[in-house]
């Protein structure tokens, strides 16, 4: 039977890709960032997952402002790195699991959740970042990936007990289906930034870490904070913690902390970093 | 129709106006930006980089967007595009066509030069001491 082994929390901020394409991870200002992943990268080693079920938002890149789907599954075969403005990043194809993607995708619709079913499209750094954060620069990733974007952008976006009770639901998918897979869950984005208007470059170091202890309680309190908090606390890109709930949720109700990370700043960004497993 | 706030639509969208210097982006502004939005979104293929960098307000023609937005994007006025329903992941199709960092395209936005935007946020970004709400002052 497939198993959720561990989850994994990590920002996607693109400069970290560049950083990684142009080989600057290890100069003054990206140092202490990837030295912040490198006990990860160590453990995925070890851990060699099957397949990485990827939470993540699409930056306007394969979903333009037509089509807003709350919560999409990719369950095609492959995705390309999309071309966000400065032609795509350099990293390999990434390589789905079809069979388990749709299985989810069943699974989820006959729990009420109402999943959009992409079978082509690109990703963009939301998805590629943390893949470069935790592998490195493979010449194939190590990993098949299903990816799970939601709507971070166009408000009402999903609830936090809604993106926690996807992730419980993504679990009971995971467990019934019939192969021996190892399968990790990834909520990625944040932590806190605004990208936007004269507020732009706020930071919140004291809020970010009640998050990331709240995650590592045996508590599901996470679950219920308001989209109203995170815009005030954590600028209006900050948002996109709400990600890290489905991974949370997925996890059960007690987790084991086994690595955590954080530091000020990248580009406009605060980054974190956790990895957890069920307890 | 309960929201996950425990309020109703009206109160829910309302509290979003209580942030400074920040719009968020609801439906409202997804309605009156759509042209913007995907106007900007195009940038992301070479070919049509190339004819907007060749004449943008040709380019900027071929969208039904207002004039508003049209003069706003070629001003490269952000704040003003954010007021006018534009979305800063579209938006940052525009940022990369004109050759700059995120980071550079978003400190436009502030009261500051890229240098000063850049001091700040190594020295641990903006606080949010007094920039949570309007109404309350904190």
């Amino acid at each position: 039977m497939a198993r959720i082994s561990a989850g994994v929390g990590s920002s996607h901020v693109p400069l970290l890709g560049v950083a990684v394409d142009q080989s600057k991870t290890r100069d003054d200002y990206f140092g202490p960032i990837f030295q912040g992943f490198e006990w990860t990268k160590e453990w995925e080693k070890i851990e060699k997952p099957d397949v990485v079920i990827l939470v993540y938002n699409d930056h306007a890149s394969a979903f333009d402002a037509n089509i807003i789907p709350t919560f999409a599954i990719g369950c095609g075969e492959h995705y390309k790195s999309a071309d966000e403005g400065w032609g795509p990043r350099p990293v390999p194809d990434v390589k789905g699991h079809a069979d388990l993607a749709w299985h989810i995708a069943q699974s989820l619709i006959l729990e009420d959740f109402d999943m959009t079913i992409i079978n082509e499209m690109d990703v963009d750094h939301g998805l590629t970042v943390p893949l470069s954060m935790m592998f490195g620069q493979p010449a194939k990733w190590p990993v098949k990936v299903v990816p799970l974007a939601v709507n971070v952008v166009t408000y009402p976006v999903p609830s936090g007990n809604r993106c926690w009770a996807l992730g419980e639901a993504i679990a009971r998918a995971v467990e019934s289906f019939p192969e021996d897979l190892n399968v990790q869950i990834w909520g990625t984005g944040g932590m806190s930034h605004q990208l936007q208007g004269q507020r732009a470059g706020l930071l919140n170091r004291r809020w970010d870490n009640m998050f990331l202890d709240l995650l590592e309680k045996d508590n599901d309190d996470a679950r219920h904070i308001e989209h109203i908090e995170y815009l005030r606390e954590t600028g209006s890109e900050g948002i996109e913690m709400i990600m890290w709930l489905v991974m949370r949720g997925a996890l059960g109700r007690k987790v084991k902390r086994l690595h955590r990370h954080y530091h000020i700043p990248c580009s406009n960004t605060a980054i974190g970093h956790l990895v957890l497993v069920p307890d | 129709m309960n929201t996950p706030a425990g309020k109703n639509i009206h109160e829910y969208i309302a509290q979003f106006d209580d942030i400074p210097g920040t719009r968020v982006y609801t439906a409202a502004r997804a309605r009156a930006g759509y042209h913007l939005n995907q106007c900007a979104m195009s940038l992301m293929k070479p070919e049509n980089r190339e004819r907007f960098k060749a004449d943008e307000r040709a380019y900027l023609l071929e969208w039904p967007m207002s004039p508003d937005q049209r003069e706003a994007l070629l001003a490269r006025d952000y704040n003003r595009m954010l007021e006018l329903g534009g979305n800063i992941y579209f938006l940052a199709k525009l940022i990369s066509t004109d050759g700059l960092s995120v980071a550079q395209g978003v400190s436009t936005m502030t009261d500051m030069s890229f240098p000063e935007y850049q001091a700040m946020m190594a020295a641990g970004g903006r606080s949010p001491e007094g920039q949570r709400s309007i109404k309350g002052g904190y």
